[in-house]
């Protein structure tokens, strides 16, 4: 059984009138269960180059309800490009450039993780998936 | 203009062979330039029914903006969930202790009455906390 941890710190010394420091840590375990996620996708890293959409992660039916955890990275430096992130037909949100996001996802029947670039000049990306189940042949 | 910064740490000694360690820090801006966000909203809700609500209504947010939201299971039931949605779409399911952190496109297409919302439903009905921060 495989440990692995997702810590996500948030920090602000002025977005109010208390300083913001919050730390939070999870362990990410199988679906109901205290036993650890043994897959990965590992770290992959792409550099798109064209502004269509794509599926970044399919969904698969035996990932269906498990504990999937996906991390998505927008590794871009100009601050005017940006990735939209969508389940489905439905959007999530923008990666803008040094943004990254952090969710489980349920793998509903038909509901791929696609990506669709702003710009089709030379946008990184990296994304990982800790999960378990087989999610491909 | 605010400076909030957003950090991710990955990280495990035997899920792959070699150990995993990610870590990646966000300078949380508004849509487009190096301009801080600067609106906060953070709550705690303890929920006692396992029906699907509204955790987050589109209403007040820009649509099409920089919206970033931290939400958090803080109980510590394994088998106990959150499920998570924006409008008729599921994410995922946030067991006791899990987090989860991602852009939010609180739009309004037009298309239902509900049309981005951030949905939450438990999975049961005895007494389940979520806490959630939006910075926008």
């Amino acid at each position: 059984m495989a440990t692995t941890t997702a810590t996500i710190t948030l920090s602000s010394a002025d977005i109010q009138s208390d300083v913001l420091a919050l730390t939070k840590q999870a362990t990410l375990n199988k679906a109901g269960t205290t036993t650890g996620l043994d897959q990965t996708t590992g770290l992959n890293k792409i550099i798109f180059t064209s502004v269509s959409a794509i599926t970044l992660i399919p969904e698969t039916a035996a990932g269906l309800n498990k504990a999937a955890k996906v991390y998505i990275a927008n590794k871009s430096t100009d601050a005017s490009e940006f990735v939209t992130i969508t389940i489905h037909a439905q959007k999530i949100g923008k990666l803008y450039a040094g943004d990254w996001m952090f969710i489980p996802w349920s793998q509903i029947d038909g509901n791929d993780l696609k990506l669709t670039p702003s710009v089709a000049t030379a946008l990184p990306v990296e994304y990982m998936m800790i999960h378990e189940g087989i999610t491909t042949a | 203009m605010a400076t909030t910064t957003a950090t991710i740490n990955i990280a495990s000694a035997d899920l792959t062979d070699n150990a995993l360690n990610i870590t990646n820090t966000a300078t949380l801006n508004k849509k487009g330039n190096l301009e801080g966000l600067d609106t906060i909203i953070s709550a705690t809700k303890t929920f006692t029914s396992n029906s699907v609500v509204d955790l987050l209504p589109i209403a007040g947010f820009q649509g099409d903006a920089s919206v970033k939201v931290y939400i958090a299971n803080t109980g510590t039931s394994e088998s106990d969930y959150f499920t998570i949605g924006i409008d008729d779409e599921e994410i995922g399911r946030l067991y006791g202790g899990d987090w989860m952190f991602m852009p939010w496109n609180a739009n309004d297409d037009g298309t239902d009455a509900n049309d981005d919302d951030i949905t939450i439903k438990p999975s049961v009905s005895t007494a389940m906390t979520a806490e959630y921060i939006v910075f926008s």
